[in-house]
């Protein structure tokens, strides 16, 4: 009986037609939330003592870390929910979140790199954040090329959750190799970001940003998985209900 | 009980090492890549032997890597193409205990040759001496875990047609930490520090990749050869 | 604000270069990651109406040859 709000959860139907409801909304307030953050973080806070203004663009690269890193967990486990339920719903939530995933660790790597530039005079530094950030891209690409690679998507869709799973139980191990590595050939580390340190006005916007950039990436993911709706359902009687008014 | 579970391990285990021995200059090609391309350093560097002492350790962890990469294609490919992967698929045994015994087999033919002839690498690349020792520990176990995760890889792609060419792309990721400890373990050696420690970090990864990886290999190999 | 004026908020004391490229290139790869799936969402429905359409096209002419004129 309880479980009924979940099996109904997984009917791509149901999505499709609350999204439509509640996706306006949402985008919304993401924008209000990015737009705040991003004018707060270029224009208001204070610069940074050793490293001036090109430090603002911490507000654009850790948030994005941030969500490549979780974005991974959110594939995966949308990977689990499919395999251990059949869910197929999961399975495109799974495939959509791959390409958010790779351009946002894409986003956090040029970003990076960009601004080690100013601050460290050179464009690439093998460091265990940037290492480890390139490692997660590679991963993405793997599950996304997986996918694409089958032409069933039921095999697709489970040599993919399989793949994420796998990486996910790496994802840890590959981190804290990268850092002990890093370590190893680099005694004085530079941490790109001290949040910890960091003053209160130059941590809320960052914050905000942070709070954006999840709202962004919800945004994303539900218009991505929409779009797969639509690919794998098309032939139901229910999309062509959408269609149906439109047609002459 | 023991006794079934034992006959799926070295059953496919002596399987793959008679059809390995077959084909025996197939199944040597790794190790011939191995030496070969070690050649392509001093003449893509340096002659120099004090800087290829500082490289060597590394450079032979990445070719090492490489061969096991080459070869860990042809661990299911070869059964799929010849239809006998559906009969490991439907063995009363429990699927990981044959992968097992054919990733066991994979390992005896590429990582232990790899292994045994990496001291000849280390004189052709002036590797310290003290590094010999690390060097054989590190890669009797590194690619030991190369050939397990590599498994999973080929698994996951053994019904594509360019598997091959995918199986780096996926399974490169999952090497980065073992060829981290691995080159770490010869690195402390040759700097006089206690190597045994990065040596067990490898130990540890050997051991969790032996327990996941022929299930997650297993799992992978139901589903895409269902195609 | 924190910079006196619109022209110091693009410099950004000799940063402005890089601070600028990294909010415009992140920019851009957000777009796009909003604008693509609205793209092959309307895609997608059109297709769905063509098949529709030719459904209907087809039943009506298999209707035609069956009955009257």
């Amino acid at each position: 009986m309880s479980w009924q709000w979940f099996h109904r959860l997984g009917s791509p139907r149901w999505f499709y037609q609350t999204s439509t409801r509640w996706l306006p909304l949402l985008a919304l307030i993401a924008a209000a939330i990015l737009i705040s953050g991003l004018v707060w973080g270029l224009a208001i806070a204070p610069a940074d003592a050793k490293q001036g203004n090109s430090f603002r663009i911490i507000y654009i690269h850790v948030p994005a870390s941030f969500l490549a890193l979780a974005g991974y967990y959110i594939m995966a486990i949308a990977g689990a929910v499919g395999l251990i339920w059949k869910m197929k719903l999961s399975y495109m939530v799974m495939k959509s979140a791959a390409p958010i995933g790779a351009a946002l660790t894409f986003i956090a790597l040029v970003t990076g790199a960009i601004w080690g530039k100013p601050t460290w005079g050179t464009y690439w530094v093998w460091d265990a954040r940037i290492t480890s950030m390139l490692i997660l891209l590679f991963l993405y690409l793997g599950v996304m090329a997986l996918q694409y690679a089958y032409h069933s998507i039921d095999a697709a869709s489970k040599a993919g959750a399989i793949l994420a799973l796998v990486g996910t139980v790496n994802i840890p191990i590959i981190y804290k190799s990268v850092d002990w590595w890093y370590t190893l050939h680099q005694p004085a580390t530079i941490k790109f970001t001290s949040a910890p340190s960091m003053h209160i006005d130059m941590f809320l916007p960052l914050l905000v940003m942070i709070v954006g950039f999840y709202l962004f990436y919800a945004v994303a993911l539900i218009l991505h998985t929409r779009s797969e709706i639509l690919r794998r359902e098309r032939k139901t009687a229910w999309v062509r209900e959408l269609i149906e008014p439109e047609a002459r | 009980m023991g006794h079934s579970i034992n006959s799926g391990y070295s059953a496919w285990l002596k399987r793959d090492l008679l059809l390995a021995y077959r084909r025996r200059g197939e199944a040597a090609s790794p190790l011939i890549f191995f030496v070969m391309v070690s050649t392509l350093i001093p003449l893509g560097l340096t002659p120099e032997s004090s800087q290829l002492a500082e490289i060597a350790a590394g450079m032979i962890w990445v070719m090492a890597l490489l061969a096991t990469l080459l070869s860990v294609d042809g661990l299911f490919a070869n059964d799929y193409q010849d239809g006998s992967l559906e009969q490991l698929l439907i063995t009363p045994q429990l699927l990981p205990m044959p992968v097992l015994g054919k990733i066991t087999a994979h390992w005896l033919t590429t990582g232990l040759p790899l292994t045994l002839a990496s001291p000849l690498l280390g004189v052709m690349l002036s590797l310290p001496t003290s590094g010999y020792l690390p060097m054989l520990c590190s890669l009797a176990l590194g690619t030991a875990c190369l050939s397990l995760t590599g498994a999973v890889g080929a698994a996951l792609t053994v019904s594509l047609r360019k598997g091959g060419l995918f199986l780096s792309l996926l399974v490169i990721p999952l090497y980065m930490p073992v060829i981290i400890f691995g080159t770490a373990t010869i690195s402390y050696a040759i700097d006089g520090l206690n190597w045994l420690p990065p040596l067990a970090i490898l130990g540890a990864l050997f051991a969790a990749s032996v327990a996941l990886c022929p299930l997650a290999a297993a799992g992978a190999l139901r589903i895409t050869s269902a195609n | 604000m924190y910079f006196a004026s619109f022209q110091d908020l693009l410099a950004m004391d000799g940063h402005g270069i890089y601070v600028w490229s990294a909010v415009i290139i992140s920019l851009l790869v957000l777009a796009w990651l909003i604008v693509a799936p609205m793209l092959s969402r309307r895609a997608l429905l059109k297709e769905v109406a063509r098949d529709i359409l030719r459904e209907r096209a087809r039943q009506s002419s298999s209707t035609n040859t069956q009955g009257e004129s």
